[in-house]
């Protein structure tokens, strides 16, 4: 009888522990998935690795790996057994120097921020026209890639130079007399290629969107300044 | 003449009887649980090659997803940043020296990427893309689940068919401002937010239901 009653036991605990031990269990454990369902293919997302390009990617370590694996073949011991560091990529880098069709800004004044005279403009280029709808953008994205350093105002107090010891070195405030002098183009070109300890957001903002930021820029300044501009 | 059964298995129909459909609900039961991503993927968290914490940058610093994740607006796929992106901040000015951030230093000095391991994955015989979503008003959170909060990012939902079904079924309770999307701690129970009565939508979100919206 008692016998029965543990093996009851066992199995009414077994039971509750199945419907409890459940969802949201933490693991760093791959996904198994028991029913496969073709989910992972013999295809590439964007980004993933590839091993068929390793040779040219990870030359170097290819290189060490073949003349290990030669070393220890030679004395007639088991190749050692090294960590990767490197993996190639299944999206190929372009050849430097490539442009893609329809990609060469050969609009100076829209990708350079710069006029004619090989001067930075003052004015926004053809394409891009003055608008709420403009300055609205250029505030939404100013205070998703400039606010952390710049912070809402442009006083360069933004919460990524307060944190971790503080920047080494402090952003301008904007409504400095310097600043308040450039022509709207300077405000472009600098995002796009970044100036002092500032890198380049070229690669993280597309070119109109770097000009809505640049107005942005300007309706700060004019908000601080007496009188509007 | 002898019995050829023993008494005993006079009680095998009732036994059958009785314990049949409960051991045959437990195991459909169990294989519909324990199967499937709810049990399987849910609480994912893979330990990354470097020990980025969402909660310091977009939960402590409320740095917004896209300044990392830009490509989310313009292309299906929300990009893991380029290397380039860390260096904005610790290239020159922030925990320059951090052992934490060797690779991260490697990395950007030998043009190689980073070995980031994937946590959302959906199977490749299902069709996503992140724009519909985003301009339909689909906050970042009721996929990923409140990453601001989590120094180790972890999958919070299943991102299984009945699941991607339930919201295309009835999108309404997930949708949210269009410019609150990035906003992690957007709370649709507090806000009584009515998608119809939006000024700001210029259509109305129609969720495709039928096989090949996702399996193309």
């Amino acid at each position: 009888m008692t016998r029965v009653n543990l093996i009851h036991a066992a199995l009414l605990g077994a039971l509750g522990a199945g419907l409890v031990g459940c969802q949201g269990n933490r693991s760093d454990v791959p996904p198994v998935h028991l029913i496969q369902n073709m989910d992972f293919q013999k295809r590439f997302d964007p980004q993933e690795s590839n091993d068929f390009f390793r040779a040219r990617d990870c030359a170097d370590e290819v290189a060490a790996e073949d003349a290990a694996v030669a070393e220890a073949v030679a004395k007639g011991e088991h190749p050692p057994l090294v960590e990767r560091t490197c993996w190639a990529r299944a999206m190929r880098p372009p050849p430097f120097g490539t442009v893609a069709v329809g990609h060469l800004k050969d609009d100076d004044h829209l990708h350079r921020g710069r006029g004619t005279d090989g001067r930075l403009a003052d004015s926004l280029p053809r394409a891009i026209e003055l608008s709420e709808a403009l300055m609205k953008r250029g505030e939404q994205r100013y205070n998703i890639y400039c606010q952390p350093c710049h912070d809402y105002t442009g006083g360069g107090q933004g919460i990524a130079t307060l944190r971790g010891g503080g920047f080494k070195i402090q952003p301008p405030s904007y409504h400095i007399d310097r600043l308040r002098a450039m022509p709207l183009g300077y405000f472009y070109e600098v995002i796009t290629n970044g100036k002092g300890t500032m890198g380049s957001y070229a690669a993280q903002i597309p070119a109109e969107d770097r000009w809505a930021i640049a107005v942005w820029v300007r309706t700060l300044q004019v908000s601080r300044t007496k009188g509007g501009k | 003449m002898p019995a050829i059964f023993p008494r005993w298995t006079n009680n095998i129909p009732l036994v059958v009887a009785l314990a049949g459909p409960v051991v045959g609900a437990g195991l459909v039961g169990g294989v519909w649980y324990f199967f499937s991503p709810k049990f399987t993927d849910v609480g994912y968290r893979p330990v990354q090659p470097v020990p980025f914490s969402h909660k310091l940058h977009a939960g402590d610093m409320g740095m917004d997803c896209r300044y990392c994740h830009n490509t989310v607006e313009r292309a299906a796929h929300a990009a893991i940043p380029a290397t380039q992106t860390c260096m904005n901040c610790h290239k020159d000015l922030v925990k320059t020296d951090s052992p934490k951030l060797k690779l991260i230093r490697d990395s950007y000095e030998s043009d190689q990427p980073v070995p980031w391991i994937r946590v959302h994955q959906l199977p490749d015989y299902a069709y996503f893309d992140h724009r519909p979503h985003l301009a339909a008003g689909v906050g970042c959170a009721s996929c990923h689940g409140r990453i601001d909060q989590m120094a180790v990012v972890q999958m919070s939902q299943p991102l299984s068919m009945g699941w991607c079904l339930d919201c295309h079924r009835d999108p309404e309770p997930n949708l949210r401002p269009l410019d609150q999307i990035t906003n992690m701690a957007w709370d649709s129970a507090l806000e009584k937010y009515d998608p119809k009565a939006d000024s700001a939508r210029v259509r109305a979100v129609n969720p495709p239901e039928h096989c090949s919206g996702c399996h193309r």
